[in-house]
């Protein structure tokens, strides 16, 4: 459709010359802004609405709908037609969604056990996890549907990828043949244990002697953070680094500017989700700087520092919900390319502001404020 | 981190501006030119400006940036051959790349890109004649360390690579006589799937691994004691009398206080340090720089993380100085005590419009 792609095309330049006019990348004004002190009382708030406002309630809507993909996925096993298939559809559709909103917080108890790596292994640069599931499909052992024999296998056979690819993968049409297959059975299971580690997580974050406590009282007895900027240079990093890690590990695994296209590398492609998952990071991003009120430590002369990123993260989501879902077109289209290039600069320019002049405004040192092990 | 500078006769400035070449003098603007004509010592860092361009900056002992090389993505170390004059930057970890200037001007920067199935971890160090770089790499399918070869007289054409025997190296150094590669195996897995994730730390895998520059073979290994296996031996240094002094980094509860800091040689098991209780606490578990000023025997150690540069005899251990840095960064041996920078843009007191990164190389030792 020429016509609507010339339309994104003219939206991605207005975007582009607005976000120009808007000065966003880099304002020279961050060192003069007056850094807040960080105090325990004024840290402590602003962890404690990251954590409750924010984190718990993400873990939990993940929880949620990890549930009801595996009532979803068992009812579908259990009597496969086209109305069973569409629930399924947007369960799967639903939990890519939770789980890309809270994926952003890539720290804290999600680290522990390879949490993360259990819900979604990816990316799967030499498809270790692909061959393992084909392998698994291709010789039925009973003891795969049981979802208790999850935890002690590969983490690639048991996370969201290994399930798309049952439910929509080649060779997924035979799911409808049939009910209780082993190949429906299995997926059943990968998503039963998905609902398990969310509900882990989400009670790690809930106990309260566990994660939350040492979240927002930081001091010289807690086990994770020793004072308030150490909190707050955590809390920002979730930021800066869920910005990196959806341009470094779910963008440019597919498409590069000037690189090779791997349409087949984008997460959750056989679903038609990457733009949905991709949108959840941001509007996970989004919703934490926004409900945190790390904001509030910004100058009240400088608050244009705290519009400009929340303007660029509304900017990134309305052009990632104008992308294509087919990935194949996405890559080859030109107006479809133009869109990814917006994606790829603006959050370059986003983790600049969030590391730099942000960074300084709130009483972190403009520059590299992660010493993250080196 | 280390140069071969350190390693070789002092330079004195008449020296450092015969070999940097009029070339290269030609491209200094007069203030550069006016800063590295009274300079005593002259170091390089990586940089970051402000439109988050980076850049690895050569800098004279009060901090005047005297030039600028642009780099395509943040860097981290450094190594220097006082022998061909020779300066490369390596990629943060895990990196693609890294780029060899020539001081002299001589020769057209070289960037060097990782091998197949390997990334550059961030530092690495030259032979003393300088005809080797040794590049501290990571093969991720197999998680372990790997020391990459590169022929200076071949256009840093890899010609090989030996085992660190450790995970996670980070920092690599190089004895005097250029006989021992010393590589701070940090102990801590990541793999570029995961970006920057530590993927092991609760059964990290530190160690320091003394190894035969000719052969590739192990001459020494200490794996840290089961109660410090969270203790990441991330950076090392050598004094004069050829210890190898280690920096650590801890990945362990906030509120333990482990030892930060060490030394050993070779045939000799580990020495922690026993730093007083609120210079561990200054330090927040976390040595992000070393250096070892030779000449007067002083050990400098940074934090990023605490905001704070301390000094240590390197004789008897002793504190000799703290100091408050907010966002310290790098440290290099200077003619008195060490340079120091910071994230903010301060580097030996003069604040620059830039970022400074995690490390300065001394491109000229004290005098």
């Amino acid at each position: 459709m020429p016509g609507r792609a010339e339309g994104g095309k003219l939206r991605v330049h207005r975007l582009a010359a607005l976000l120009l006019a808007t000065g966003f990348a880099f304002p020279a004004f961050a060192q003069e802004a007056t850094p807040p002190e960080l105090t325990d009382a004024n840290v402590g708030a602003v962890m404690a609405q990251a954590v409750d406002d924010v984190i718990r309630p993400g873990y939990r809507a993940f929880h949620a709908s990890a549930g009801a993909l595996a009532k979803a996925t068992a009812a579908f096993c259990k009597a496969p037609s086209e109305d069973s298939r569409k629930v399924l559809d947007a369960a799967f559709r639903q939990a890519v969604t939770d789980w890309g909103r809270i994926e952003i917080v890539r720290i804290g108890p999600v680290l522990d056990d390879n949490r993360f790596e259990r819900i979604l292994f990816y990316p799967d640069r030499k498809s270790t996890g692909l061959k393992q599931v084909q392998a698994l499909l291709q010789q039925p052992d009973e003891a795969d549907t049981d979802p208790a024999n999850m935890a002690g296998k590969s983490v690639a056979i048991q996370g969201f990828g290994a399930l798309e690819f049952v439910l929509y993968g080649t060779g997924s049409e035979t799911l409808m043949s049939a009910p209780e297959s082993f190949r429906c059975r299995y997926g059943a299971a990968i998503a039963t244990h998905i609902e398990t580690t969310a509900g882990q997580l989400a009670a790690a974050w809930d106990a309260p002697d566990g994660a939350q406590r040492d979240w927002k009282h930081p001091g010289p007895q807690n086990p994770v953070f020793r004072t308030g900027k150490e909190a707050m240079t955590a809390l920002l990093g979730i930021l800066v680094h869920g910005a990196e890690a959806v341009r470094d590990q779910r963008i440019e695994t597919f498409y590069r500017n000037g690189g090779t296209a791997r349409p087949k590398s984008a997460v959750f492609w056989r679903s038609g989700n990457t733009w949905t998952s991709i949108d959840a990071n941001f509007e996970g991003l989004q919703t934490l700087f926004d409900k945190s009120g790390i904001a509030e430590f910004v100058d009240p002369g400088h608050t244009s520092l705290s519009g400009n990123v929340d303007f660029v993260l509304t900017a990134l989501r309305n052009v990632v919900r104008t992308a294509d879902p087919d990935i194949e077109k996405a890559v080859t289209t030109p107006a479809e390319q133009q869109k990814i290039a917006f994606l790829l600069v603006n959050t370059r320019d986003l983790i600049v502001s969030l590391n730099g002049d942000f960074g300084g405004a709130i009483g972190l040192g403009a520059g590299f404020s992660f010493a993250d092990g080196d | 981190m280390r140069t071969a500078a350190t390693a070789s006769a002092l330079l004195d400035r008449r020296a450092f501006l015969r070999m940097a070449g009029a070339a290269w003098l030609a491209t200094l603007g007069p203030r550069a030119a006016f800063a590295l004509a009274r300079a005593d010592a002259v170091f390089a860092s990586g940089c970051m400006d402000h439109a988050g361009r980076f850049a690895i900056a050569v800098l004279s002992e009060d901090g005047t940036v005297i030039d600028r090389t642009p780099l395509p993505a943040r860097s981290h170390g450094m190594a220097y051959s006082l022998a061909t004059n020779h300066l490369v930057a390596f990629a943060r970890r895990p990196g693609t790349f890294a780029l060899v200037i020539d001081r002299s001007g001589k020769t057209a920067p070289v960037t060097i890109a990782a091998a197949e199935d390997r990334h550059f971890f961030g530092h690495g160090c030259f032979s003393p004649d300088g005809r080797l770089l040794y590049a501290s790499e990571n093969d991720f399918d197999a998680n372990r360390g790997v020391i990459g070869l590169y022929d200076a007289r071949d256009g840093y054409r890899r010609i090989g690579e030996y085992s660190t025997y450790g995970i996670g190296t980070h920092d690599l150094s190089v004895s005097d006589d250029g006989r021992l590669l010393i590589a701070a195996n940090g102990g801590i897995e990541t793999h570029p799937d995961f970006g920057r994730t530590k993927l092991n730390l609760h059964h990290m895998e530190p160690s320091l691994a003394l190894i035969d520059a000719a052969t590739g073979g192990l001459v020494q290994r200490h794996a840290l004691p089961e109660k410090l296996r969270q203790l990441s031996t991330r950076h090392v240094d050598l004094d004069e009398k050829g210890r190898i002094w280690f920096a650590c980094q801890y990945e362990g509860p906030r509120n333990d206080l482990p030892p930060l800091v060490g030394h050993f040689a070779k045939g000799e098991d580990l020495t922690f340090l026993s730093l007083p209780e609120e210079t561990t606490i200054g330090l927040a578990n976390y040595v992000g720089a070393i250096a070892v000023n030779r000449r007067e025997g002083l050990v400098g150690l940074t934090s990023p993380n605490g905001g704070r540069f301390v000094v240590l005899d390197a004789e008897s251990g002793r504190v000799l100085r703290e100091e408050d840095v907010p966002d310290a960064a790098g440290i290099a041996a200077a003619p008195h005590g060490f340079a120091v920078s910071s994230y903010e843009g301060r580097f030996a007191g003069r604040r620059a419009d830039v970022a400074w990164d995690q490390h300065i190389a001394g491109l000229a030792p004290p005098r």
